[in-house]
């Protein structure tokens, strides 16, 4: 009898829990994490930053000429720019193709994005992993040299794997291994090392949000490659975000905008003051 | 013997605590929210249909709260914008109100009735004190809420850009709709 009494007044306590406020309970809870990054290039490295379906990327890049040539150049501004303009159109949630075209050695390029793994919000997965393939193709005239390249000598390509943290809601980290092939090289074209087909990096990027829209970006490709005149890619810059659009201001050793010119081209030495300024504009559109 | 003890004591469980067992308590996981903003170029809607809530007639206690991460305007990159840059959801991830009842409410009469609630709403890890207007109508043996407020942003310290080519109006109307059924404990 005694236990039932027990039973009893433990019966008649608990009404008082099942009647407090409801406990809080997240409907979603292996969302994948979101915005490592503000656009699908941080300065000039692709990022895992994913398209969603019918989204159309838009971006427009640049860099100028070193800033050690003055002022009477503007700091490098009219020594001319290097441009790259480029679409991207995300096919899947996962999967999206782009195009583009550097005015640097007049390269045609198209990519894709391929996401392999999404880093998660519950930690159950600590990092996101894309897969960025592409091939360029050189449209430059080469009628001077004894021997006009092919269809075939004119084409590069390249893969790029960036693996990515989001630490924080302000700071994210990718390392980004890279390689690199142009089926012919030569003092033409605007590489470090005229005699090197095949160039390996591992890039290092990041960025640290200072304001809510507004963070500080930097990147950095190591030569690997055992080449002459390869100095490091280095890049710093400042994202600005606006709702839409991502602005991207950077100083940058590199004219590349591009992968394979990233790790292969001629860099300047950050030391030196042999950087350029460079700025990206990037425009996201909703298809459908 | 024991059994008869065992069933009167069932017996006395139930009239002490006749409210526990079919008391006036109501519940729904499938509610649905919007806020919508209203700015001069620009409306947009951020909705979601999985609003739970808790109306406890014998309590007099509300209580409604929304995972932000449910909630869709229609545009994914809007979406991770809201979540990660204005809202946090990392860090606060509901939208939640918990308060009383301020007028009569009888669930034996039929159709809409008017109630007013006071209570605290807490998004983005702020909270505030409202006092909220809607209609409760016994339906179905269960009861259905219709409520609609404005927030304003700044009170929720939700900062929002100066230079934004879509705009987000700082004053967000919040409806809510949601079909409560009885509580069975």
């Amino acid at each position: 009898m005694r236990p039932a009494i027990v039973l009893l007044f433990t019966l008649l306590l608990l009404p008082g829990v099942l009647y407090a406020q409801l406990e809080r309970q997240r409907v979603v809870t292996d969302q994948a994490v979101e915005l490592t990054f503000m656009a699908p290039r941080n300065i000039n490295l692709f990022t895992v930053e994913p398209l969603s379906k019918g989204e159309l990327h838009y971006s427009i890049m640049h860099t100028f000429g070193e800033v050690n040539s003055g002022a009477g150049d503007l700091w490098g501004v009219d020594r001319g720019a290097n441009v790259r303009f480029s679409f991207e159109y995300g096919f899947g949630d996962n999967v999206s193709l782009g195009f583009g075209r550097s005015s640097m050695d007049k390269i045609y390029d198209m990519s894709a994005r391929i996401v392999l793994i999404r880093q998660k919000r519950d930690g159950s997965v600590p990092v996101s992993i894309s897969a960025a393939p592409a091939v360029g193709i050189n449209t430059s005239g080469f009628g001077f040299l004894d021997q006009d390249y092919s269809f075939s000598d004119r084409l590069n390509f390249s893969l790029a794997l960036p693996i990515a943290r989001k630490f924080s809601d302000d700071f994210s980290l990718m390392v980004v291994p890279m390689a690199v092939h142009f089926n012919r090289v030569g003092p033409e074209l605007n590489i470090s090392d005229p005699q090197v087909n095949t160039y390996f990096s591992t890039g290092v990027g990041g960025r640290y949000k200072f304001a809510s829209r507004t963070a500080l970006s930097f990147q950095y490709v190591p030569p690997l490659t055992d080449a002459e005149n390869l100095n490091a890619n280095i890049g710093i810059g400042i994202d600005i975000e606006t709702g839409g659009h991502v602005f991207q201001m950077f100083f940058t050793t590199s004219r590349a905008l591009n992968e394979s010119y990233l790790i292969a081209g001629e860099n300047g030495n950050f030391f030196d003051r042999e950087f350029r300024f460079g700025f990206n504009i990037n425009r996201l559109f909703r298809i459908r | 013997m024991k059994f008869i003890h065992l069933t009167l004591l069932f017996l006395v469980f139930l009239l002490l605590r006749y409210d526990c067992v079919f008391g006036q308590s109501y519940m729904s996981e499938e509610g649905y929210v919007e806020f919508i903003s209203r700015a001069p170029l620009l409306e947009f809607k951020g909705k979601s249909d999985h609003l739970t809530g808790l109306i406890d007639l014998d309590q007099n206690l509300i209580d409604f709260y929304v995972d932000l991460n449910t909630i869709d305007t229609g545009i994914q990159r809007r979406n991770r914008d809201m979540r990660s840059t204005y809202l946090k959801t990392d860090t606060f991830p509901f939208a939640e109100f918990s308060g009383k009842l301020l007028t009569e409410f009888d669930p034996q009469s039929e159709g809409e009735q008017q109630v007013k609630t006071r209570g605290i709403f807490t998004i983005h890890g702020v909270e505030r004190e409202i006092d909220v207007e809607g209609t409760l109508e016994p339906r179905n043996g269960g009861l259905k809420l219709n409520a609609s407020w404005t927030i304003l942003l700044d009170d929720y310290n939700i900062e929002r850009p100066r230079v934004l080519f879509y705009e987000l109006a700082d004053e967000q109307v919040v409806n809510i709709s949601v079909l409560l059924s009885p509580r069975i404990n």
